[in-house]
């Protein structure tokens, strides 16, 4: 039960990453790679903070705000001058781990015995609740764990209605609409380089605060922990696309969250069986692989199935 | 009022693919007045509407918009001045959005975007009222993606964004070119409404003779990057597409003449 609301918890803080990876991807259509630096400069930032007792939430909004700030210096590289946006990604990424080295200042800050959001989360579940032990349908379910899930559950709901409401305004649709065609959208007096910048920022700094979240929820940040972050976004994002099968965007942000739940779940029962966790992001990567080839092949064979029969009766 | 001077275009210049697409036009279109321009393939006429438009800065020139010198500004900066329909009908809609949100979003041209509800109720209003005067019963799909539309019906929705805030220049690029004649015909007569109705100075490209003769107040010709002719008031009433048509028969014979002659000079004098 305790792996399951792990799982679960995991699953609800990455989300957020699978937001992130939804705005370049998906809006943008922007192959941005930067994720899998953002995501540990957020831990990083918000990590160093804590340990030098600066409050969490302040602690976890630099984090957001270093995301932003990552994501927007991708943009600037890509429209700004003129370099490929993967190359962009790549050249930012890089960068940032030496950054996150320079930050954290070892490749190994611990959290135990500051005071985080984790924490706060704890208290306030305590508090609430009562008991150290809380019984689940028969399950016994630690207070502490029990109260971390609800916790991140209320963070991402919030964070995804937040966005949900963002792309809905006159800056957000302009947004939306530079990644769906932004020729028309420079015909109608936006700057499209502008909204590239602004958007990869903001989807860097989600991505962020999921990596700050993540070093809180786990104690600790690792240089490390952000490499694979994109293609374990790209999952959910693929996950929730299949799950909630519409392109409309309040769907789609939902189907992103229990796209990344899922996958998290997955990943437990996997590992659970007796996946080596070494061969995780292998694992990730052909699953990635395999959504991304397995409509086309199913089409092929659909059209090949539907010809069969049509030869035949010639024949 | 638009006024173009002196405006010259060359693309890759330098190499063996150079392009002078535009070699010292000039043009001042008068408020309100309705220009249609034709020309051979590769004449400029395209390109004469991109350097308005902004989507490259000229070599050499100058062109101005209402007295204002846009030749430095950049194409998003000038869109606060100009509507644009274009010859494809996927580039100027967004395809995922809604109708709504299309339409919206042009309700904004050239304007600060913040952090304002884009489909205030009000917005919305309006919008339905539009687009049922363009009777393709689209009111009733305001929500619906604009992508699941045909050619025509995004096409008049284009025209219907270029010109939602009035424009001080519209520019159409071929815009029926890609539609079926129907669907062509419809948007050609609703081209003609708005920018009657709302006495649009307007530059519009066309390969069609009919809609040449037909549309506009004024006619330019476009031949090798250069103006050579320009029909105005009772002479652009008389043309008809076959006087059109007569007229580039005749460049078309007289470029065959200038090589011919330029074959004899050499095998006369090199």
């Amino acid at each position: 039960m305790s792996l399951l609301i792990g799982a679960l918890t995991l699953g609800f803080i990455f989300s957020l990453i699978a937001l992130g990876v939804l705005i370049s991807f998906r809006i943008f259509s922007f192959p941005d790679i930067t994720a899998d630096g953002s995501s540990t400069l957020g831990a990083a930032l918000a990590a160093i903070l804590l340990v030098n007792h600066v409050h969490p939430a302040l602690a976890t909004a630099a984090g957001f705000g270093g995301g932003f700030l990552a994501g927007a210096l991708t943009g600037t590289l890509a429209t700004k001058f003129r370099i490929n946006g993967l190359l962009s990604g790549i050249l930012v990424m890089t960068g940032l781990y030496s950054v996150n080295l320079r930050i954290m200042g070892r490749s190994n800050v611990s959290l135990l015995g500051a005071s985080t959001l984790a924490n706060a989360a704890d208290r306030a579940g305590g508090a609430l609740l009562g008991k150290a032990t809380l019984n689940v349908m028969g399950w016994e379910v630690s207070a502490r764990e029990a109260s971390m899930l609800m916790a991140a559950v209320l963070f991402i709901v919030l964070a995804g209605a937040v966005m949900y409401v963002f792309f809905q305004t006159n800056l957000g649709t302009a947004m939306r609409a530079t990644g769906d065609n932004a020729q028309m959208v420079r015909a109608l007096g936006v700057n499209d380089d502008h909204m590239i910048i602004l958007g990869l920022g903001v989807s860097n700094a989600l991505v962020a605060l999921g990596g700050a979240l993540l070093a809180q929820y786990q104690g600790f940040a690792d240089v490390q922990m952000g490499i694979g972050m994109v293609v374990w976004g790209l999952a959910s994002v693929i996950i929730g696309e299949a799950l909630v099968a519409t392109k409309s965007l309040g769907l789609t942000i939902a189907g992103a969250v229990m796209g990344s739940v899922l996958f998290r779940l997955l990943v437990a029962i996997a590992l659970r069986i007796g996946l080596d966790p070494n061969d995780l992001k292998l694992a990730t990567a052909v699953f990635v692989f395999l959504a991304l080839v397995t409509p086309a092949l199913l089409k092929r064979m659909g059209k090949l199935r539907a010809k069969q029969p049509a030869e035949a009766s010639h024949a | 009022m638009l006024e173009i001077a002196g405006v010259h275009k060359t693309f890759n210049a330098g190499t063996p693919n150079e392009l002078r697409a535009l070699r010292g036009v000039g043009l001042r279109v008068e408020d309100g007045s309705f220009v249609i321009i034709i020309g051979t393939n590769g004449s400029g006429k395209s390109t004469l509407l991109n350097a308005v438009a902004g989507s490259f800065f000229v070599d050499s020139g100058r062109i101005k918009i209402d007295g204002s010198d846009i030749t430095k500004w950049p194409e998003c900066r000038r869109a606060k001045f100009i509507g644009r329909v274009f010859q494809n009908p996927f580039s100027g809609t967004a395809a995922a959005m809604s109708i709504a949100e299309n339409l919206a979003l042009a309700a904004h041209r050239g304007r600060r975007r913040g952090l304002g509800w884009l489909l205030r109720g009000n917005v919305l209003g309006k919008i339905r009222e539009q687009v049922r005067e363009l009777n393709m019963g689209l009111e009733d799909r305001l929500k619906n993606a604009i992508g699941s539309l045909s050619g025509g019906q995004r096409q008049a929705l284009t025209l219907l964004m270029a010109t939602w805030l009035r424009p001080q220049v519209l520019l159409l690029d071929e815009h029926t070119a890609a539609l079926d004649p129907k669907s062509a015909d419809q948007v050609i007569a609703l081209t003609d409404k708005i920018v009657k109705r709302d006495k649009l100075t307007t530059l519009m490209v066309t390969h069609s003779m009919q809609q040449a003769a037909g549309l506009g107040d004024r006619l330019i010709m476009m031949h090798r990057g250069h103006l050579i002719q320009d029909f105005k008031g009772a002479e652009k009433k008389r043309l008809r597409p076959d006087d059109l048509m007569a007229r580039f028969e005749e460049v078309r014979r007289s470029e065959l003449l200038d090589e011919s002659a330029a074959a004899m000079l050499r095998r006369m004098y090199v």
